[in-house]
Formats: C-alpha cells, sequence, structure tokens
C-alpha cells in the first residue's frame, strides 16, 4: 500500500546566510499511511506550522520532496494541491469567505480542485446536498443557506468549515490548531465532529495541536516536533497508555536546554 | 426658484444619458474595490484610454462598433497590467494604478496624435443604429440603457456561476480561496482587466456621444464614480449580488441627477470637483466616525 503522505528530507531555512538564520523545516522525514489520524505537537517554533504549510504548498521547501498518494507535488503550489487536500484554518474568519454566503461556500468547497465552469452555481440539487450534509451538525446551518457566513460565531464557522473540508473526501486532511480559538465547549464540539467525520470517511488527517488531552484523546500516532525535526514518535501501541505527564516529560527537548544555557 | 426647477427639468434627459454612460465606469469601478478588494485606479487611465483608441480608430474609417471592441481590449489590457504589477512586484495597488494611469497619458496622446480630435462629421454606434435621430437624448438613453443592461445582466449571471463565485471567494477571502484550489493570481488578473474594459468602453462610448476625443477627457473620473457607487449601495445595499451589481447604475444615475441640480441652483463648476471629494470622504469617514460615538452596533454583533 502506498503511503497517503510522505515527506523526505523536507528541509525549510528562513534568513539564510544571515545571523538570523533559522531552519524551521531541518530533513524532516514523515509518512503517513492511508487512514492514519496523526497529532502533531511541540513548542511553539518547533516547525509544527511550517510543517502543515509545506504540506499545503504555502511553503515551498528549500530541499526534500513531498508525496501525497505517491503523487510527487513538491513543485506544486496552494492551489494546484488543494485537489488533494482539505485544511481548516485555526482562524475562523480565514477558512471561509466573510461576505459570502453559506451555501455559496459550500460552493467554494465542493469544487475544490476541480474545474469550474460559466454554468450557474447553486443549482436546487446541490442545494438540498448541502443542506443534508450541513444538517449533521445540529446548528441549524441547513435552513440558512442563504446567510452571509459573517454572521455566524466563530464556532458556527469553525463547524462550517469542517463539513466544507470533509465533504469532497480529501485524499489528506489539515487542522491546524482548529479548535484553538474556540471556548471549551465549542472546541469539544468542533472536535466530537472532526472525530465523527474522519471515522466515518476514514480520512488521512495531520492535526496540529497545543492541547495535550486532544493529543492522547484522539489519533493513533503523535509526532512531537523540535527544531524541525520529529523528536519522538508514539505509534498506536504506546498512545493507549500514555497520560499527559508523560507527554509534558517529554517536552523537555533541545530549546529548552539551549534557552537554559543561555539564560 | 421655478426657473431652477424648469432648467433641470429641462436637463433630466442629457444628464441620465450622460450618467448611463458613465455607469460602465462605477461598474468598472465597484469590480476590483468591492468584489475583489483590490482599490484600483486604472480607470482614471483606461476611460481616456478607451475614448482615444476609439476617436482614433474612427477617424480612420474603423467601423463604431469595431473600434469600441478594440477600446475595450485595450482597456482590458490596462488593468491586466495594473493587477500584473502588483502581483509579480508586490508593489502596492493604488501605486501600480498610478503608474499605469499615468503612462497611459502619454500612450493616449501618441493615439491621438495631439490633445483632442473632433467627430462630428463621422458615424458613430449611434448614427449607424438611429441615423438622423441620433442626437435625440432618449435615443441615446435606450441604446446605452439597453448595453448597460445587458452587462449588469452578464455580470450577475457570472456572478452566480461557478467561475464567478470562486472569483468573489478571491476578493472575500484569498487564503481560503486558494486553498479551494482557486488561482488567485490569475482571477486578479482577470477581474481587474475585465473592469478596466468597462471603464474603456464607457470612453469610447462617452467620446461618441460628445463629438469629440480628448486625452484630458474624464479627469476626476475616479472618484466621480467612487461617489456614485457610494450612493447606490446607499439606495440598493450590498447584501445580495444583485444588489452589489445594481448599485453601480442606480448611483450614477442618482449622483449625475444631484450633480445637475447642484449646478442649476448655482453652484459653480470649478467647486464641483471638491464637493465631490468632500462628499465621497465624508461617506468614507461615516464609519468610523459613528464607531467613536457609540458602541450599540458592537455590541450587537457580540451578542449574536
Amino acid at each position: 500500500m502506498t503511503d497517503m503522505l510522505s515527506v523526505k528530507d523536507g528541509t525549510k531555512i528562513f534568513y539564510r546566510g544571515t545571523q538570523d538564520e533559522r531552519r524551521a523545516l531541518d530533513k524532516l522525514n514523515v509518512t503517513l499511511s492511508p487512514g492514519d489520524f496523526c497529532v502533531v505537537i511541540g513548542s511553539n517554533g518547533a516547525g509544527k506550522s511550517s510543517f502543515l504549510n509545506a504540506v499545503s504548498g504555502k511553503l515551498p521547501l528549500d530541499s526534500g520532496r513531498i508525496f501525497i498518494d505517491g503523487q510527487d507535488v513538491t513543485r506544486l503550489n496552494t492551489h494546484r494541491r488543494a485537489q488533494f487536500i482539505a485544511r481548516v484554518f485555526q482562524d475562523p474568519m480565514i477558512g471561509t469567505a466573510p461576505t459570502m454566503t453559506i451555501g455559496e461556500n459550500m460552493l467554494l468547497a465542493e469544487l475544490r480542485g476541480k474545474p469550474r465552469g460559466f454554468t450557474y452555481g447553486l443549482t436546487a440539487a446541490r442545494r438540498a446536498r448541502y443542506s443534508e450534509q450541513l444538517s449533521e451538525l445540529n446548528l441549524g446551518l441547513e435552513k440558512r443557506l442563504d446567510m452571509q457566513v459573517g454572521l455566524l460565531s466563530g464556532g458556527q464557522r469553525q463547524s462550517l468549515s469542517l463539513v466544507m473540508a470533509v465533504s469532497t473526501r480529501p485524499k489528506l486532511l489539515l487542522l491546524d490548531e482548529h479548535t484553538a480559538a474556540l471556548d471549551p465547549r465549542t472546541a469539544k464540539l468542533v472536535m466530537d465532529t472532526t472525530v465523527r467525520a474522519v471515522e466515518e470517511l476514514n480520512l488521512t488527517t495531520l492535526m496540529v495541536t497545543h492541547n495535550m488531552e486532544h493529543a492522547i484523546k484522539y489519533g493513533n500516532r503523535i509526532i512531537m516536533m523540535d527544531a524541525g525535526k520529529v523528536l519522538v514518535e508514539i505509534g498506536a501501541e504506546e498512545k493507549r497508555g500514555i497520560t499527559v505527564a508523560d507527554l509534558v516529560d517529554r517536552f523537555h527537548t533541545k530549546s529548552d536546554i539551549i534557552a537554559l544555557q543561555g539564560a | 426658484m421655478l426657473n431652477v426647477l424648469t432648467s433641470f427639468y429641462g436637463l433630466i434627459p442629457v444628464t441620465i444619458a450622460q450618467s448611463l454612460i458613465v455607469a460602465f465606469v462605477v461598474l468598472g469601478v465597484m469590480l476590483p474595490f468591492r468584489i475583489l478588494n483590490f482599490p484600483d485606479l486604472t480607470s482614471e487611465g483606461a476611460f481616456p484610454l478607451g475614448g482615444c483608441v476609439c476617436g482614433a480608430l474612427i477617424t480612420v474609417g474603423v467601423n463604431p462598433f469595431l473600434a469600441c471592441f478594440i477600446a475595450l481590449l485595450c482597456g482590458f489590457a490596462a488593468g491586466c497590467t495594473t493587477a500584473f504589477i502588483h502581483l509579480r512586484f508586490k508593489i502596492n495597488t493604488l501605486l501600480a494604478g498610478i503608474l499605469v494611469m499615468t503612462m497611459l497619458y502619454s500612450i493616449n496622446l501618441r493615439i491621438l496624435g495631439r490633445t483632442n480630435i473632433p467627430l462630428f462629421t463621422y458615424d458613430t454606434v449611434f448614427t449607424l443604429t438611429a441615423g438622423a435621430s441620433a442626437n435625440l437624448p432618449w435615443v441615446k438613453i435606450l441604446i446605452v440603457g439597453i448595453l448597460i443592461a445587458l452587462v449588469v445582466a452578464a455580470m450577475l449571471y457570472f456572478f452566480m456561476s461557478e467561475k464567478g463565485t470562486s472569483m468573489r471567494a478571491v476578493g472575500a477571502s484569498p487564503d481560503m480561496a486558494e486553498a479551494q484550489g482557486i488561482n488567485v493570481g490569475t482571477a486578479t488578473i482577470i477581474g481587474v482587466g475585465v473592469a478596466s474594459a468597462l471603464s474603456a468602453t464607457g470612453g469610447s462610448i462617452m467620446v461618441q456621444t460628445q463629438g469629440f476625443a480628448d486625452v484630458n477627457m474624464g479627469f476626476g473620473i475616479l472618484i466621480n464614480g467612487l461617489a456614485a457607487l457610494i450612493i447606490g449601495e446607499a439606495i440598493t445595499g450590498r447584501q445580495t449580488i444583485l444588489r452589489q451589481v445594481a448599485a453601480p447604475v442606480v448611483g450614477s444615475l442618482a449622483y449625475y441627477q444631484l450633480i445637475s441640480f447642484c449646478l442649476t441652483l448655482g453652484l459653480a463648476p470649478a467647486d464641483l470637483k471638491f464637493a465631490t471629494g468632500a462628499f465621497v470622504l465624508l461617506m468614507l469617514a461615516l464609519p468610523s466616525l459613528r464607531k467613536s460615538s457609540g458602541g450599540t452596533q458592537i455590541r450587537e454583533k457580540i451578542r449574536e
């Protein structure tokens, strides 16, 4: 079986050749099998966001290669990779188009990575399908297809983002701290919806989080990053028994030591 | 007072004809500003460009319809250039527009050969369509009105199509649009290009109704367009794409009647640009003035 995602020796250096040179990704190697739900943790500046941005295409690699489902996508830019990847951003304002309606946002997501024509967009058949997809959220969004997304709350928008992301069964789902900006109750709601969708559709998922409890509770693998590399990898077997304390223990990383030496 | 009203009344048809022509420019101002979130000044150069290209072609015997179409293509190229400069060199959109607009002045002068050429003796789109009655205001209103209705209908349809929806997404949230597989650069270039094509079309129609082409025509047209757009949006609102696309035409019609009324009341033409600028400034400043004077709107938002 081919890997769904494979990053080989991914390297990205910011401000190369200056005093501020920083290795965001340092020969990073990660592979995900189909159906993997991998949680990425690490302190600030560990390279989690760079990793996600490199996979999505937002951050072109200096060297190394990225394969999605066996296909080399290293040279494809973000909008070309969108045919494989769906992403939910941390900021609910970015992941949706606020001045457009819920239905139009769903339309944009449905046509992700597909050719768009001059035919009428929101047909009756599509509206019916979107209503059905949205009704699973139990937020009443299915009755408000013509409402502007900007009028929704952060949690509602993030839930909508999630439905938009999974509705096309992407090969790879990227979740970028997608519950970090929400209150605990809403965060749980969005997280539950995430897990249900990922399991139902058997999506290969990469989730960045700062929430250790989420890291333990969700997914079958954990990757702990530091200084642009995978520091610790916890597989399905080991992950079952792990506690928050274990994780925090392992968080004593190279950057910490450097920071202490610097002090 | 009765005097004023009669002369205002007499001017209504001429003003309507003029405002329908300028409605092309207002549509060309609306598209980048409102749909693409790309503040663009190219219209100021694309409007005379359309006029000069059309005028020059008509004087050498080109069919007026073809001349209008070529003017449209030239405007499209001008808009694409502005968007390209912004995207490729990361130059601020307004500055990119000013650069193109300034360079277009020389180009317009080259196209025309001198600052001004008369077109009275040549056939125009209007004389070819309406013959001897081409100069009647109501004939102009009918012809331009049909054209603008077609353009509005086409825009409305496009912005509700799959492609048009993705173009609107580029303005609403570029990051989101990119993540949905939309090529933000291409959509921006085409959108700004179409906007300038509309302005150039307005210019090409304008020279045929006024009977001459002039490199200085339409000085300040952008601010006029913006004023008309703001008035139009105040009347129609912006909640749906229909309202957003109708606003430029409604606004243009209202704005030029207002100007005509002010002029008949005795506003000196010299003061007109100041008055227009002050009006636009006031309308743009209004939201922030409201915000600092009371918190009711903000509170409502939080409640939702």
